[in-house]
C-alpha cells in the first residue's frame, strides 16, 4: 500500500497549479461580482491540456487517469468553486457519455473541441419537478423522420447561457418509467432550444447555471448517443460514479482554501489581548479542520484509485462523496465562525468559500441520496 | 411558572405578524436584497402602527410595554423574513442606553423621534470586527471649554450612513470611559461602507473621528461609565439578536415545512419521507430551546434582575440554532434553496449576519464558563 503521490503526480500537481493560480486566480474576484463564467479560459486551459483529463490521446484528450483528473479539480476548487463547476461539467457530465457512447462522428464534432475548449459543453438532466427522482424526468424526444423531436424544460444547467452544445436527456419511450431514457446532443443552434433565465445563486457566483427549453427541438437522429432505444440512465452509470469521486476533490479543494485562511486568520491576530492561536478552544478547532481535511483528502483519492483499478462500485463513490461534502461544511462553518463579523466582508474570502462550499451537499446525488445509495448495498 | 403569553403579549404578537405579512411583499423583499436597499416605506409604516420603540415608556412615544414585547415583533418580523425584520429592528440601536442612562431632555429628544420613525439611531461602540473584544478600544475624547473633540476608528456600525445619530465610547483623559450622543452631519467623521454577505438591506460602515466636535451636553450619564453602559448595550443585543435568530429559524422552518408538503419526488411528497420528517423534528427542537432561553432571559431582565449567564446562553443557543435549521431547510429545498429566487438564500446569508458582531462561540462559551466557574476562575 501506497498512500503518497509519486514523483510524476507531484509535479503535475504543482505545474497545476501554477498554471491555475496564473490563468485563474486573476479572474476570480471580478467574476464571481459578475456572476459570469470567464469564457477565455476554456481556449486557454484547452491549450494547458487541463480539460477532459481523461480523454483519450486520440480524441486529443491528455489522456490521464482519475488521480491526476482529481488533482487538478482540487487545486482549482482551492482557487474558485465556481470556476471550478463549469471546468468539471466540461470534462465529466457533458462530454463523458459522448467518450463512452457517441459515435466516432459525434466524437470529432463534440468532444474533441470541448477538448481543445473550443466549444463548451453542458449537461441537462435535472428538471423543475425532477431532482433527485431522474427517472421523474418529462422531456420527450419523440421519432420523426430521420431524427427526434426533443420538447421540455430543464435547470439548474451549469454552462447554459454558454454552452456551445448539451448532452440533454429525455424520454423516447415514457411509458417505460426509468429506462426508456435516451442521451442526445443539442446544439445551441438548434432551432427550439433557448435559454428561459439565468439562476442567481447563494454560491458558485463565476459559474454560469441556467434553465432550458426545449420546444419542438428537432435533431437528427446521429446525435443519440448509442444506437439503441432506451437505457440513457444506464448510460450515466460510470459518468455518475466518476462524478461522486470529483466531488471529494471539489470538497478538499474549498476546504483545504477555507483551512488555510483560518490558519493565517489565526496566526495574524489577537482577541481579549491574547493571540488567537493560544485560545484552547482555537486550536481545537483548527486540530479538527486538519483531520477533517486530511480524510476527506485520502478518501477522494483512494476512491480515485479504485477508479482507475476498474474496482470502484456506486457505493464506493458515494461513500467519498457523502463524506467530503458533508465533511467540508464543518470546515466552511467553523472558517466562518472564527472570524464572525469579519468574515462577512466580501473582500475576504472565506464567506465565499462557505456558500460555494455549501453547495457540494446537493448536486450529482444530494446527500439524502448518498445514503440511499450506500445503505441500499447494504443487503438491507 | 407560567409558560404562557399574556393576552396582551398575544394581541402584539398577533398585530406584528399581520403587518408583516401584509407588507412585507415576498418579491420586493428579494428586490430591495439584491439592490441593498433599506426598507425605508416599511420602517415608516412600522413606526406608524407603533412596532419601533413598543418598549420605550409613553412620554417619549413607546407603548409602556416591556423589552419581552419588543423581542416579539422582532421575532414576528424576521419570521415572515429576516432581511427586512432585521433591518427594522435595528432602526433604533442603542436606545435601551439611553432609556436607562439617558437624561430627560436626552430622552425627550432622540427617543421620542425613533418612535415616531423619524429617526434612526446607531452604536458606533467596537473598534474591531469582535464587538466583545474591549481590550482594543483606544478612541479618544479631549475635553475643551464647551465640547469634546473625537479622534479615533469605529468598526462595523449597522446603518453607518443612514443614522442620524449614534452613541460612541471614548476616553477622556481626565474623564475616563464615556459614552457620547454624536450627529454625524457634525464635521470630521468619515464613514467607509463596507460590502458583506448578509444583512444586505442594512448598510454597515466603518467611521472614522478626525477631529469631530461635541457639545458637552452629548455626554450620557456620569463620567467614567462608558463600559457600564457598553455592557448594558450588550446585554440587550444579545436578547435582540437571539429574538432575531429564533424568528429567522421559524420562518427558515416554516418555508421548508411547506416546501415539504408540497414538492413530491418518487411519487411521494417530501413530508412522508421519514429522513425529511426528522429533519423537521429536530429543527423544531432547536427553535423551541431555543425560544424557551430567550423568553426566560427576557423575562428576568424586564424584571430588573439581568442574567448574564442566562442572557449568553439563550444568545448561544439562539444563534446555533439558527444556523443548524437554515442549514437543514436549504437541503430540504435542495437546488431551489440554493438559487436566490427562494427566500431561503437570503435567510442563509443573513442567518451568519445575526448577531455577529456580539463575538464568537467561544468567546459566548467564555463568558458562561467564568460564571458557572466563578469571576476568580482563570482559563489560562
Amino acid at each position: 500500500m501506497l498512500f503518497e503521490l509519486n514523483d510524476e503526480q507531484r509535479a503535475f500537481q504543482k505545474k497545476v497549479r501554477e498554471v491555475y493560480e496564473r490563468e485563474v486566480s486573476p479572474l476570480v474576484e471580478e467574476y464571481e461580482r459578475r456572476e459570469a463564467f470567464p469564457v477565455q479560459l476554456f481556449p486557454i486551459l484547452g491549450a494547458e491540456h487541463l480539460l477532459c483529463l481523461r480523454c483519450p490521446v486520440k480524441y486529443g484528450g491528455p489522456g490521464l487517469d482519475k488521480i491526476s483528473e482529481c488533482i487538478t479539480v482540487e487545486e482549482l476548487n482551492r482557487i474558485c468553486v465556481g470556476i471550478g463547476a463549469s471546468i468539471m461539467v466540461q470534462g465529466g457530465l457533458a462530454t463523458d457519455p459522448l467518450l463512452h457512447f457517441g459515435s466516432e462522428e459525434l466524437k470529432r464534432n463534440y468532444l474533441s473541441p470541448a477538448i481543445r475548449g473550443e466549444k463548451v459543453g453542458a449537461f441537462a438532466l435535472t428538471e423543475p419537478d425532477a431532482g433527485s427522482d431522474a427517472s421523474g424526468i418529462r422531456t420527450t424526444a419523440v421519432r420523426e423522420g430521420e431524427g427526434f423531436r426533443i420538447n421540455g424544460s430543464k435547470t439548474f444547467i451549469t454552462n447554459g447561457t454558454i454552452c456551445d452544445f448539451a448532452t440533454v436527456a429525455a424520454y423516447t419511450d415514457p411509458t417505460k418509467r426509468g429506462s426508456g431514457i435516451n442521451l442526445f446532443v443539442v446544439e445551441r443552434n438548434d432551432s427550439g432550444f433557448s435559454v428561459t433565465k439565468k439562476l442567481r445563486k447563494l454560491g458558485n457566483h463565476s459559474s454560469d447555471t441556467a434553465e432550458l427549453a426545449f420546444e419542438d427541438c428537432y435533431v437528427p437522429k446521429e446525435r443519440m448517443l448509442g444506437d439503441r432505444l432506451g437505457g440513457g440512465l444506464g448510460q450515466l452509470e460510470e459518468t455518475l460514479k466518476s462524478g461522486r469521486i470529483t466531488y471529494g476533490a471539489r470538497s478538499t479543494g474549498v476546504g483545504q482554501a477555507a483551512f488555510e485562511a483560518t490558519l493565517s486568520f489565526v496566526k495574524g491576530n489577537r482577541r481579549h489581548g491574547q493571540p488567537l492561536g493560544k485560545s484552547q478552544a482555537i486550536r481545537f478547532i483548527l486540530a479538527e479542520m486538519a483531520m477533517m481535511l486530511e480524510t476527506m483528502r485520502h478518501m477522494t483519492y483512494r476512491g480515485a484509485w479504485l477508479f482507475d483499478q476498474g474496482l470502484a462500485s456506486m457505493k464506493d463513490a458515494s461513500v467519498v462523496k457523502l463524506f467530503a461534502s458533508e465533511s467540508v461544511q464543518a470546515v466552511v462553518q467553523k472558517a466562518m465562525a472564527i472570524q464572525k463579523s469579519a468574515g462577512l466582508r466580501m473582500d475576504n474570502p472565506v464567506q465565499r468559500f462557505l456558500r460555494d462550499g455549501r453547495l457540494s451537499k446537493i448536486p450529482e446525488g444530494t446527500s439524502e441520496i448518498q445514503h440511499l445509495v450506500i445503505a441500499g448495498s447494504l443487503g438491507l | 411558572m407560567d409558560f404562557e403569553l399574556s393576552h396582551e403579549q398575544k394581541d402584539v404578537q398577533r398585530a406584528a405578524t399581520e403587518f408583516a405579512r401584509g407588507e412585507f411583499d415576498p418579491d420586493l423583499v428579494l428586490e430591495l436584497d439584491e439592490n441593498e436597499t433599506f426598507p425605508d416605506s416599511l420602517w415608516k409604516k412600522a413606526a406608524q402602527l407603533g412596532f419601533i420603540g413598543i418598549h420605550y415608556p409613553e412620554e417619549f412615544g413607546g407603548q409602556g410595554l416591556g423589552l419581552f414585547e419588543s423581542l416579539l415583533v422582532i421575532e414576528a418580523f424576521c419570521r415572515v423574513d429576516s432581511g427586512v425584520g432585521s433591518a427594522l429592528s435595528t432602526v433604533d440601536l442603542g436606545s435601551e442606553v439611553l432609556l436607562k442612562f439617558g437624561s430627560l431632555e436626552q430622552k425627550e429628544r432622540f427617543l421620542t423621534p425613533l418612535a415616531r420613525g423619524e429617526r434612526r439611531l446607531g452604536v458606533a461602540f467596537a473598534e474591531s470586527e469582535d464587538g466583545r473584544d474591549l481590550t482594543v478600544l483606544s478612541a479618544m475624547a479631549e475635553k475643551r471649554m464647551d465640547e469634546y473633540s473625537l479622534q479615533g476608528e469605529k468598526r462595523f456600525v449597522l446603518n453607518a450612513p443612514l443614522v442620524n445619530t449614534f452613541l460612541t465610547l471614548c476616553k477622556e483623559p481626565k474623564e475616563g470611559w464615556i459614552t457620547l450622543i454624536v450627529e454625524p452631519q457634525r464635521d470630521g467623521i468619515e464613514i467607509h461602507p463596507i460590502k458583506k454577505m448578509g444583512l444586505k438591506m442594512i448598510p454597515f460602515g466603518d467611521l472614522s473621528f478626525k477631529g469631530t466636535c461635541v457639545p458637552l451636553a452629548s455626554r450620557i450619564g456620569e463620567e467614567g461609565q462608558g463600559l457600564i453602559h457598553v455592557h448594558h448595550h450588550h446585554h440587550v443585543m444579545a436578547l435582540r439578536s437571539a429574538a432575531q435568530g429564533l424568528g429567522t429559524a421559524q420562518g427558515a422552518f416554516d418555508r421548508a415545512l411547506q416546501h415539504a408538503k408540497q414538492r413530491e419526488q418518487f411519487g411521494r411528497k417530501l413530508s412522508q419521507f421519514q429522513v425529511i420528517r426528522h429533519k423537521l423534528a429536530d429543527m423544531a427542537v432547536r427553535i423551541e430551546g431555543a425560544r424557551w432561553l430567550t423568553y426566560k432571559s427576557a423575562t428576568e431582565f424586564d424584571r430588573g434582575r439581568v442574567q448574564p449567564g442566562s442572557l449568553w446562553m439563550a444568545q448561544l443557543e439562539a444563534s446555533r440554532g439558527l444556523i443548524s435549521v437554515v442549514d437543514q431547510a436549504l437541503q430540504i429545498f435542495g437546488g431551489y434553496g440554493y438559487t436566490a429566487e427562494q427566500a431561503i438564500e437570503h435567510y442563509f446569508r443573513d442567518a451568519w449576519a445575526i448577531g455577529a458582531d456580539l463575538g464568537t462561540e467561544e468567546e459566548q462559551k467564555d463568558a458562561i464558563a467564568d460564571i458557572l466557574l466563578g469571576p476568580d476562575s482563570t482559563r489560562k
